[in-house]
């Protein structure tokens, strides 16, 4: 077990495919997101990338791709220094790079998104070729994508897809990616890692960021890991455990946050029940023969019909794509709904906007951070009142806001939820993918709402702050709130929900506690397998 | 816990780094400036003038005493005012080229208070009243035909423009024409025009009118909830709908606000300016403000604060190039002045022009490195 910079067996003078070299990345703001980093990466290796949020993994990895610019360091190949001026160039070296935020044309498709990764200048897109190479990849890789639908129609899960095919189609030696299975279920999952095996053994270099300690173990030949921009760790995977990780992760740091990942470590999602039961309350959101129109299909939800009371947490769990990006916008009033009814309280949210909506006691946690959660080019503080711009506490007289109270509720969330930023009024995108995340967590459970409606609420946090939000979800529930969940990641629905809804083309394939269903009925029952329950 | 670092040296780089970045905007614009004035040198140069000579006496003419300082400053009054039209709008989304058209009504509109009279305060803002009001009805045209049709603002404002300066001409000429003399309107009356602050010059009261309409429009976007929400919409309209906020009405509301400004710029030019002027047929005192005012925001940033400090150095440009175009005996024509203007619109659209000359040096470094003879050895 090496522990430091360069740890590991030295492989010969040309046993790497790229080596970063003391690799500094200090951002225009200041923030030293990369400090003094070595790292080599070898060919028939897959290498976990591991640190809290922030701790700089994607800074890193976007230096090694081309995408950034280092302020110190170089990057080098066995023929020598290389520098890239674009990610093409980048590309062209043999480096492919899934994107946590994916670099994706919208309004293009599946298809010609990746015909357009392949375009060279002045060469028509090969969009049949590409076409034909797709559909061998989805049958090989089983994640499976709508090909003809432009991207930006699809759901955060079925795009994070379209990312990771676009680059297993090209021909790469370095395949980087970060966070790919944050909205993946188990069992594409277990898919896509069978083919980056297969893929490692091939002799390609592979680079893995994400916050799932048995993925790493699954999955990964090395781990290397990060804490804030420094190496602190690289060590073989069998060589050390999930709680020598955690720690590597978290350093000295003490908090009960901190101390929580590391026991988490063995177990991450402690098991159902360990949360308890709270009473179950009053109906607060009640839904009857809802359908409701998608973008890809003429109809996305099917006549659903469901209650979720005070005091519980409602959990949907399915592949992304089968309803659940609908059902949650036209319960929040951002997609107009065919037909049924749905009420809060009692009183009709069908065609309110959502303001209206808010009113009533709705906190939205939306599945897409940077489309619907987040002005980018705003403020730490101005996204934090998004939603909530006309609170009295945040307004005086003729609707001036009060920048000294919105700072302070502000400096109290980045307190509460841990966001690292350099402060109020830092951009929103200049914040890590997992600060953005706990910006917008933050910002809908400070609302104290009657009912949470969240989309994969725990989305590219790391292991201590996706406990933190999920003890809140309980805390808030056992405080007579009703939530409704909808999560890819299905350890964390089991977990979590009093009651499990599986959803599965718009409908329930079933609706049971959790305790009543094994691993292997839900595998059956999301891929649209089994008895309507 | 804030901050990545805990470093001591962190905290000094980071300050510094801020300071840099946070005149990042500035810097640019005025690297913009330089850039077209250089273009505009060169181009003198090749048709035998000497821009030396030009650029005094441009600069004498702008700045170069009290008279014409405060020539600039009237010549940038209405400048501020179709500047913050544009900008308005930008903010909230969308590309609002109306303000011409928006102007000249509300000049037209103002002209009117000749016709009756009232004391001296109440007829001048009963006038501003007048213009603003005009400028808004104007540019409800586009706001409604994109609300109800998805007509894109982009082409009604450019026909509403049309419109505007034939039905303004109409005016002129038949409706508002001083029968004693046909080339004019009639004139607004000393009760209601804004009082000469620098006798001899076009300064009057009203650029105490565009500055306050500027602050106020800083104070509205930057600094109360419904500014807030004309941003938001501008800057991703999904999150704000999200948000709860009705794109619709940051629309209208942004449209009708850089209505009143455009308005209140055909007042600027009528009522602001001293007794002897009324508006002359062909317009040629309003003609072009508007789009020179687009100019006037691309530099400012599209910030208020920023349209001001561009207002008063296009006003410089207009009222020094007056200046130049009489100055020696090989005076430079006034279209050289437009031109240069031309040149550092252009240059703002070079993106992140600051950061062109780190990355020249660092090219440059390269190249030298490349070129060197021990880094050939050490590559060999
Ligand atoms: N464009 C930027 N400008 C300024 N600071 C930035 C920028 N991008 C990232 N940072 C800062 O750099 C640090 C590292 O960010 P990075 O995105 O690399 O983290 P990460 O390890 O990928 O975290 P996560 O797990 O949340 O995705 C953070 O403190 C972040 O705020
Ligand atoms: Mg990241």
């Amino acid at each position: 077990m090496g522990m430091g910079a360069e740890g590991g067996a030295k492989p010969g003078p040309d046993g790497y495919f790229l080596r970063a070299e003391r690799i500094t990345k200090v951002y225009s703001d200041g923030t030293v997101a990369v400090r003094d980093v070595t790292l080599e990466l070898r060919p028939g290796e897959i290498v976990g990338l591991l640190g809290e949020n922030g701790a700089g993994k994607t800074t890193l990895t976007k230096v090694l791709s081309g995408l950034l610019p280092p302020t110190r360091g170089r990057v080098v190949s066995p023929r020598g220094p290389v520098r890239f001026a674009s990610p093409r160039e980048a590309l062209d070296f043999g480096i492919g790079m899934v994107h946590q935020h994916f670099a994706l044309v919208g309004t293009f498709t599946a298809v010609e998104n990746v015909a357009l990764s392949h375009e060279r200048p002045l060469t028509p897109l090969k969009l049949d070729a590409t076409r034909a190479k797709l559909e061998a990849l989805m049958a090989e890789s089983g994640l499976k994508v709508p090909l003809d639908v432009p991207v930006e129609k699809l759901a955060v899960g079925e795009q994070q897809r379209v990312e990771i095919l676009k680059v297993l189609s090209q021909d790469v030696d370095l395949l980087i990616l970060d966070e790919p299975t944050s909205v993946l279920t188990p069992l594409e999952v277990d898919e896509l890692f069978k083919l980056l095996r297969r893929l490692r053994d091939e002799g390609k270099a592979i680079v893995l960021i994400t916050h799932k300690l048995r993925e790493v173990g699954a999955i990964t030949d090395r781990v290397v890991v990060l804490r804030k921009g420094a190496v602190v760790g690289d060590v073989s995977t069998a060589a050390v455990t999930r709680e020598e990780l955690a720690q590597l992760m978290v350093g000295k740091a003490v908090g009960t946050r901190a101390e929580r990942a590391v026991e988490l470590s063995t177990d991450e999602i402690p098991a159902h029940g360990s949360h308890g039961h709270s009473e179950r309350g009053p109906g607060v959101l009640h839904v009857e023969g809802l359908s409701v129109a998608g973008t890809t299909k003429p109809i996305a939800v099917h006549d659903l019909t469901f209650d979720v009371y005070g005091g519980e947490i409602f959990g949907i769990a399915g592949v992304e794509g089968n309803g659940q990006t609908e059902l949650v916008e036209a319960l929040t009033g951002l997609r107009p709904a065919l037909k049924g009814t749905a009420t809060i309280h009692g009183k009709n949210i069908l065609g309110l906007d959502p303001r209206q909506i808010y009113k009533l006691g709705v906190a939205h946690i939306p599945e897409d951070r940077w489309v619907l959660g987040l002005v980018l080019p705003f403020t730490l503080a101005e996204n934090a009142i998004l939603g909530v711009h006309r609170w009295d506490q945040f307004r005086g007289p003729l609707s001036v806001l009060r920048w000294g109270k919105i700072n302070a509720h502000v400096r109290a969330l980045m307190e509460r939820f841990e966001i690292q930023a350099t402060g109020p009024n830092a951009p929103a995108k200049s914040l890590s993918g997992g600060n953005q995340q706990k910006l917008i967590v933050g910002r809908e459970l400070a609302k104290d709402p009657a009912i949470v409606i969240a989309s994969q609420p725990t989305r590219g946090l790391d292991v201590g702050a996706a406990q933190y939000i999920r003890d809140t979800l309980v805390e808030m529930r056992d405080r007579g709130r009703a939530i409704l969940l909808v999560s890819a990641d299905l350890d964390e629905v089991l977990a979590l929900s009093d009651r499990v809804a599986i959803m599965y083309e718009g409908r329930f394939m079933a609706v049971a506690r959790p305790e009543e269903l094994d691993r292997e009925k839900i595998g059956m029952l999301m891929g649209g397998v089994g008895v309507k329950g | 816990m804030t901050g990545t670092g805990a470093r001591p040296g962190d905290r000094l780089l980071r300050g510094v780094h801020r300071t840099l970045t946070g005149l990042h905007p500035a810097v640019e614009s005025v690297l913009a400036a330089i850039l077209g004035l250089l273009v505009g040198a060169v181009l003198m140069y090749i048709w035998g003038y000497d821009p030396w000579r030009a650029y005094w006496a441009l600069l004498k003419g702008a700045f170069g005493g009290d008279y014409e300082i405060a020539s600039s400053i009237a010549r940038g009054v209405p400048l501020i005012l179709t500047g913050l039209t544009f900008s308005i709008c930008l903010r909230a989304g969308m590309f609002n080229i109306g303000a011409e058209g928006q102007m000249y009504v509300g000049a037209a509109a103002s002209i009117c208070v000749a016709y009756f009279s009232l004391p001296h305060p109440w007829h001048l803002v009963v006038g501003i009243l007048f213009a603003a009001a005009a400028g808004v009805l104007w540019s409800l045209g586009p706001a409604l035909l994109k609300l109800t049709r998805g007509v894109s603002e982009v082409i009604s404002t450019i026909m509403f423009n049309w419109i505007s300066r034939f039905l303004v001409f109409y005016l002129v000429a038949y409706v508002l024409v001083d029968p004693r003399q046909a080339q004019r309107t009639v004139r607004i009356p000393l009760s209601a025009r804004f009082p000469i602050l620098v006798p001899g010059t076009d300064l009057s009261a009203a650029v105490y009118l565009a500055v306050g309409f500027a602050l106020f429009v800083y104070v509205l976007l930057w600094h109360t909830a419904v500014g807030y929400e004309v941003r938001a919409a501008g800057l991703n309209p999904t999150a704000a709908r999200y948000g709860g906020i009705s794109i619709k009405r940051t629309m209208v509301l942004s449209f009708a606000l850089g209505g009143v400004a455009a308005g209140l710029a055909g007042a600027a030019t009528t009522m602001g300016l001293p007794p002897t002027y009324a508006i002359i047929s062909g317009l040629p005192e309003l003609m072009n403000l508007g789009f020179d005012g687009m100019a006037v925001a691309m530099v400012g940033r599209n910030h208020p604060i920023g349209i001001l400090f561009a207002a008063l150095f296009f006003g410089g440009l207009n009222a020094g190039g007056r200046v130049m175009q009489f100055y020696g005996a090989n005076p430079v024509p006034l279209e050289m002045v437009r031109v240069v203007m031309g040149a550092i619109v252009l240059a703002m659209a070079i993106p992140e022009l600051a950061r062109v000359l780190p990355a020249v040096a660092g090219a440059a470094r390269g190249l030298v490195r490349t070129l060197s003879p021990k880094a050939r050895k050490e590559a060999a």
